[in-house]
C-alpha cells in the first residue's frame, strides 16, 4: 500500500567505512556506532544505559570494546566506527574491564535480588553471572538511601500512581530520565543531587504520570523501578508470554501479555518492539488496558430481562428466548426489521461474522460500526470517506520533511504516531506543524502551532490555500480555478474569520508547497464534526492544490484497534461497490433495503420502523454525542439484544445481554491504521462462560436461519474482503466551500469538545484499576486564564450546562489550553458528558458556574 | 510572584545571550539568590516560567550546584574561610568562638534569623588571613576581639 508513497525517491548513496569486528570485515554507513554495527551483524555487546531509540550517553561503560592503538578500553556506543579500525569485543582486557565496571556497579548495590521483582529478567542480574563476580573488595557500609515512611530496610518510594522507586538498586544509567524527556518529551521526573547520593526522583512537589510512564519500568535495566501492578505478584519465570496487540489504539502496537496459566490470569503486558509501528514504546493505556480483562466485575452468565429485571440465565435459554422474539417480530411485522451496531474494536471474525448475520439473516442494511459519531455520511464515497481511504504508514513520518497534523489531539488520540513524530523532531529536525481548535500538549514538537476558532475547520484549510495563492508557491491556472470554488475567497477574510495570522499562515503554505515529503494527518475534530463532509472536502481541494498526496501521504487516521478493518470488511451500511461485490459472492445473496447508519437507525428505531437492534461490544449510550437521543431511540425498541464484557448503560436497556469475551481470550486478527493485519493470541480462557463475539453470532443465526457460520468460511471472506485495495480515487476537481458558521446563543458560550483522558480510551478502561489510578473521574479541563477570570480553582465543583442538560464537574487546570475551549473526558460513567451534546450541533456549547458550598 | 520585576527583568535580559534556553539556569539564580538569599521549589517555578525550561531541569542543576542555598538563610551570612591559610592561622578556632558567641552549630542560622554561619573554601584572601565575608563583604586579619566587634557592629546596626 505504501507503494504510491515510495516511488521517485531517488536513491542517496551514504558514505560508507569498512572496519574489523572480531576478526570480521564490517561496512556501515559513516557514523554508526560501534556497538549498533556489533548489533547488526550479530555480536552482541551488553549494555545498561544504551537504547536503541535513545541518543547514547556512555554513562555506564558495559559496553567496552578493545580498539588497536588506542591506549584505553573504548566505550562502544559512543565511539563512532572509522575506516581501518581493529575492534575486540570479547577479548581478555575486554572482559576484565567489563568485570571491573561490574564491580563498581554493584559497590553499593543492595543484591536483594530474592525479594526484587526483577530477579530473573534483571539485566545486572544476568551479567553478573556472565562475567563471575562473585566477590567484592569493598570492605566498607553500602551508602543506603531510606524512605522515611518505611518501616523495613526496603527504600520504597511511591513516584507516581503506578511507579515504586527503589533508589538503592539504581545504578544511575539515567536511562528513564533521558526517555522521558528525549523520547516522550515529559518533565516529571528527574536526576538530583550529585555524587554518592546522586538518585531519580520525580519533579519537586509532583509526580510521573505522563501517558507513557509505564515504558520507564520496561526499560529500567535492574529492579529500581518497578510498576504496582507487578510487584509481589509473581516471579516472571513463572509466566508464558503470548504476543498480542493493543485493543485501545488503532496503530496496533504489539505486545506481550504474561499469563499464569492455572490461575488463568494476565500478570503483566510489556513491549514486543516492532519497529514499523511502535519503536518498542506503548502508551499507559496499552500497557495496563489488560487489567480489563481480569476486572472482577465482568458479566459471567447471560442475563434475560423478566418482569423488568435482568436475571441469569443459561445460554440455551438466552438463545431460544432471542430466536423467539426474532420470530415474534417477523410474524408480528411480516418482514425483519432489525438493525445491528458493533464495535470497531472487535476483530475481523466478528466484524465480519456480524455483517454476515445482518445481511443474510436480518436481511437489512442496517449496520455500523461507528456508535459514537454524530450524522455520519451514509454512501462511503463522501469526501470524508475518500480522504479516509487513503493509505498512510507510520514509517514513513521517520524521513518526512514537514509534519502536519490537523484536528488531532495526537497524545490522546494517536500517542504511537505523536512518539514517532517526536522522534523524526529529534533526528531529522522536520518542519512540524499543529492545527487544532484548541492548544494541545503535543503541539510542543511543532515549529508553529496554529489554533483556530472553533467550527472554522473548514475555512482555516482554505486560508492555507489562499495563502499559498498569494506566496504564488501554487499552479496558477489551478490558483484561478480554485477560487472560483470558495467563500471567502481572500486571505485576508479567511484568516480573520478562523482567527489565524496571515503571516504565519503563509509559512505553512511555503512549507507545503516547497516540502519533499509530506505527512498531512487528520484526526477526531474532523471525524466527529457534523460537518466532516465539507471540512474534508477543503482538505481534498487542498491536496489537489498542493499536489500533496503526489509527494507524501494524508489521511484521516483511524480511531480504534480495527476501525479500518471494519471499513475494509463493509461494516457499514452502503459499502463501497467492490466490497460490496466481495459480499455479494461470498453470502450469494445481498439485501436490497435502504442502507441506514447509526443516526439512520435511531431515526427509523423513533418512527416504529426498526423494531429490534443487535449491540455488540459498542456502548452508544455512553458515547454517542446525543445521550438523550440514544435513550429515547433504545426505549421505543421491541427487543434489544446487547453483547458486551461489563454491564454498562446500554445491556441495562437491553431484553438480553450476553457476555462478550475480551481480545485477550480468543485469537483474533485486526487491521490497524496502517491496512496491515496482525494477529492477537489467546493468553486465557474466557472469563465465566462469555464468548467471542463471532461464537455469539453464529450461535444466534444457526438458530434463527439455520446457516453456516463456520469459522472456515467466514475467514475465507475476510481475506477476500481484505485482499481488495479499498483507496478511493481522489477527485479530479475543486469542491465547493462555502463556510458553515452556527451561532453563538448568548448564553451558551463556551465551546466544550469531549475528549479521551490520556489514560482512558472509550468505555472499557474505567474497568483497569491501574489507570484508575491516574484518572479516576471526569473533570473540566479549562485554561488558567477562563479558571481565573471565573475565580475557580483546581478540583472546585463547577456547574456545566449545555441546552438539555447540566452536569457537576471538579475543574482541572490545563497547562496547554489557553482559550475559552472545555474539554471533558467521555470515558467515565458516572459523569455522562455526551447528555450536554446534540447530535444536530456542530460545536457543542455550554456555560459554567461555580457550585456554592 | 516571589520575584520582583526587576529581577525578571534582568534573567530576561540575561537569558537572550543563550542559544539554548538551559544555559541561562545558572545565571538566572544568581539574579534569584541576590533577591531572595535561597532558592527553593517556589523559585524553580518561577524561573521555569521566565526562561521557559522545564522546571525540573531546573531543580536538577540545582540540587547538583551545593553552593545554592536550598533554604532561607540569616540576614547575614558568615562564611568563614576553612583552607590551609586560614586554618594555619587559626579559623578553626573562629568557628567555634562563633559556634559559641551566636549560639549556633556550622551550618545553622540564630533564631532570630540574623546570622548563618559556613565555612567555605578559599577565598583568595590567604595574605590576610584568617578571613570571614560576610555577604558581599571581606573582614581581613581577624582574631577573637575583631570578631566579636563585628558582630555586635552588625547586631547594632539599623536599617
Amino acid at each position: 500500500m505504501s507503494e504510491a508513497v515510495k516511488k521517485d525517491q531517488p536513491k542517496v548513496s551514504v558514505p560508507t567505512v569498512t572496519f574489523s569486528l572480531d576478526g570480521q570485515s564490517v561496512t556501515v554507513p559513516k557514523g554508526t556506532t560501534v556497538l549498533q554495527a556489533a548489533k547488526d551483524v550479530g555480536i552482541h555487546i551488553p549494555t545498561f544505559c544504551w537504547h536503541p531509540q535513545l541518543k547514547s550517553v556512555g554513562a555506564c561503560r558495559m559496553c567496552y570494546v578493545e580498539v588497536e592503538k588506542m591506549p584505553k578500553l573504548m566505550v562502544s556506543c559512543m565511539l563512532d566506527a572509522m575506516d581501518g579500525m581493529v575492534v575486540q569485543t570479547d577479548s581478555d582486557q575486554v572482559r576484565q574491564g567489563r568485570k571491573a565496571v561490574l564491580e563498581f556497579i554493584l559497590l553499593n548495590h543492595p543484591l536483594d535480588c530474592p525479594t526484587c521483582d526483577k530477579g530473573g529478567e534483571c539485566d545486572l542480574q544476568n551479567l553478573t553471572f556472565k562475567h563471575g563476580v562473585d566477590d567484592n573488595r569493598f570492605d566498607f557500609k553500602k551508602a543506603r538511601f531510606k524512605e522515611e515512611s518505611m518501616t523495613t530496610t526496603f527504600d520504597d518510594k511511591k513516584i507516581g500512581p503506578e511507579i515504586v522507586l527503589n533508589r538503592n538498586r539504581c545504578i544511575l544509567c539515567y536511562k528513564c530520565v533521558r526517555a522521558n524527556k528525549e523520547a516522550f518529551g515529559e518533565y516529571d521526573l528527574g536526576a538530583f543531587e550529585r555524587g554518592n547520593i546522586t538518585q531519580i526522583d520525580a519533579v519537586p512537589g509532583g509526580e510521573v504520570c505522563n501517558p507513557f510512564s509505564g515504558n520507564l519500568v520496561e526499560i529500567c535495566p535492574v529492579g529500581a523501578l518497578t510498576n504496582s501492578d507487578w510487584r509481589y505478584k509473581i516471579r516472571v519465570w513463572l509466566t508464558k508470554t503470548t504476543p498480542s496487540l493493543c485493543n485501545f489504539n488503532s496503530s496496533g502496537s504489539n505486545i506481550d501479555f504474561y499469563k499464569e496459566d492455572h490461575q488463568n490470569k494476565i500478570f503483566r503486558v510489556t513491549s514486543r518492539t516492532n519497529d514499523s509501528i511502535d519503536d518498542g514504546w506503548i502508551s499507559d493505556i496499552t500497557r495496563y488496558g489488560y487489567q480489563v480483562i481480569n476486572s472482577a466485575d465482568r458479566l459471567q452468565k447471560p442475563l434475560i430481562k423478566k418482569d423488568g429485571k435482568q436475571v441469569e440465565v443459561s445460554w440455551d435459554e438466552a438463545i431460544n428466548f432471542i430466536a423467539k422474539k426474532y420470530n415474534d417480530i417477523k410474524e408480528s411485522v411480516g418482514r425483519v426489521c432489525i438493525g445491528g451496531l458493533i464495535s470497531p474494536s472487535l476483530d475481523n471474525r466478528s466484524l465480519y461474522s456480524f455483517s454476515k448475520m445482518i445481511r443474510t439473516v436480518c436481511k437489512s442494511n442496517n449496520i455500523d460500526f461507528r456508535g459514537d459519531y454524530r450524522m455520519l455520511p451514509n454512501n462511503p464515497d463522501s469526501p470524508f470517506g475518500v480522504l479516509r481511504s487513503q493509505p498512510f504508514s507510520i514509517a514513513e513520518i521517520d524521513d518526512s520533511d514537514v509534519i502536519v497534523s490537523f484536528g488531532s489531539d495526537l497524545i490522546h488520540e494517536h500517542p504511537n504516531e505523536y512518539l514517532r513524530i517526536r522522534k523524526a523532531f529529534n533526528y531529522t529536525q522536520p518542519k512540524i506543524y499543529s492545527m487544532m481548535p484548541y492548544s494541545v500538549k503535543s503541539a510542543d514538537v511543532a515549529n508553529i502551532e496554529y489554533v483556530y476558532t472553533p467550527g472554522t475547520d473548514e475555512t482555516a484549510i482554505n486560508a492555507i490555500c489562499l495563502a499559498g495563492i498569494e506566496e504564488n508557491v501554487v499552479d496558477a491556472s489551478m490558483a484561478t480555478e480554485y477560487i472560483k470554488h470558495v467563500v471567502p475567497s481572500t486571505l485576508k477574510d479567511a484568516s480573520a474569520l478562523c482567527g489565524l495570522d496571515e503571516a504565519e499562515l503563509k509559512i505553512l503554505a511555503r512549507s507545503i508547497a516547497e516540502g519533499k515529503k509530506i505527512t498531512f494527518l487528520v484526526g477526531e475534530i474532523v471525524t466527529r464534526s457534523k460537518a466532516r463532509d465539507i471540512i474534508t472536502a477543503a482538505l481534498l481541494n487542498m491536496n489537489k492544490l498542493f499536489g500533496l498526496s503526489s509527494k507524501g501521504q494524508i489521511s484521516i487516521l483511524a480511531r480504534y484497534a480495527n476501525s479500518k478493518g471494519a471499513e475494509k470488511l463493509g461494516i457499514l451500511p452502503d459499502p463501497i461497490a467492490p466490497i460490496k461485490e466481495a459480499l455479494k459472492n461470498d453470502f450469494e445473496e445481498y439485501p436490497e433495503s435502504e442502507p441506514r447508519n447509526t443516526d439512520g437507525m435511531m431515526a427509523h428505531i423513533r418512527k416504529e420502523e426498526i423494531k429490534g437492534l443487535f449491540i455488540v461490544g459498542s456502548n452508544p449510550m455512553m458515547l454517542y454525542p446525543d445521550k438523550e437521543f440514544i435513550k429515547e431511540s433504545l426505549d421505543k425498541l421491541d427487543f434489544l439484544v446487547v453483547c458486551d464484557l461489563f454491564e454498562t448503560e446500554t445491556t441495562e436497556a437491553a431484553d438480553v445481554v450476553l457476555p462478550l469475551a475480551g481480545w485477550a481470550e480468543y485469537d483474533g486478527d485486526y487491521v490497524n491504521l496502517e491496512g496491515v493485519c496482525q494477529s492477537a493470541k489467546q493468553a486465557v480462557k474466557p472469563a465465566g462462560e462469555s464468548k467471542a463475539a463471532y461464537e455469539i453470532v453464529r450461535l444466534i443465526a444457526e438458530k434463527l436461519e439455520h446457516k453456516t457460520f463456520d469459522v472456515e468460511s467466514i475467514d475465507k471472506g475476510v481475506e477476500a474482503c481484505l485482499a481488495i485495495d479499498t483507496t478511493i480515487k481522489l477527485p479530479n476537481e475543486f469542491l465547493d466551500i462555502k463556510a458553515e458558521s452556527e451561532d453563538v446563543t448568548g448564553e451558551f458560550s463556551h465551546p466544550i469538545f469531549i475528549i479521551d483522558d490520556a489514560h482512558h480510551c472509550g468505555h472499557l478502561t474505567e474497568k483497569a484499576p491501574s489507570l484508575n489510578n491516574f484518572t479516576a473521574e471526569a473533570y473540566l479541563m479549562m485554561s488558567e486564564e477562563l479558571a481565573a477570570k471565573n475565580n475557580m480553582q483546581e478540583n472546585d465543583p463547577v456547574r456545566v450546562e449545555s441546552e438539555v442538560s447540566k452536569l457537576i464537574l471538579p475543574v482541572k487546570i490545563s497547562e496547554s489550553l489557553d482559550s475559552d475551549v472545555l474539554l471533558i473526558p467521555r470515558n467515565f460513567q458516572s459523569s455522562p458528558v455526551t447528555s450536554l451534546c446534540m447530535r444536530k450541533r456542530r460545536i457543542d456549547r455550554v456555560k459554567i458556574s461555580k457550585v456554592d458550598e | 510572584m516571589i520575584l520582583t520585576e526587576d529581577s525578571i527583568a534582568k534573567i530576561k535580559a540575561k537569558a537572550v545571550r543563550y542559544p539554548r534556553k538551559k544555559s541561562a539556569i545558572l545565571p538566572a539564580w544568581t539574579v534569584a539568590y541576590r533577591q531572595i538569599g535561597h532558592v527553593d521549589e517556589a523559585i524553580y517555578k518561577e524561573i521555569s516560567k521566565v526562561i521557559g525550561v522545564p522546571m525540573v531541569e531546573i531543580a536538577e542543576a540545582a540540587t547538583f550546584y551545593t553552593m545554592f542555598p536550598k533554604k532561607p538563610r540569616g540576614k547575614y551570612l558568615l562564611q568563614v574561610c576553612n583552607n590551609i591559610s586560614c586554618a594555619l592561622r587559626g579559623s578553626d578556632s573562629m568557628i567555634t568562638h562563633l559556634e559559641n558567641k551566636l549560639d549556633i552549630k556550622l551550618g545553622e542560622t540564630t533564631d532570630d534569623n540574623q546570622f548563618s554561619l559556613i565555612a567555605v573554601e578559599c577565598l583568595g584572601a590567604c595574605a590576610t588571613a584568617p578571613m570571614v565575608q560576610v555577604n558581599m563583604e571581606y573582614h581581613e586579619n581577624l582574631d577573637a576581639t575583631k570578631l566579636d566587634k563585628l558582630i555586635d557592629d552588625l547586631k547594632a546596626k539599623k536599617d
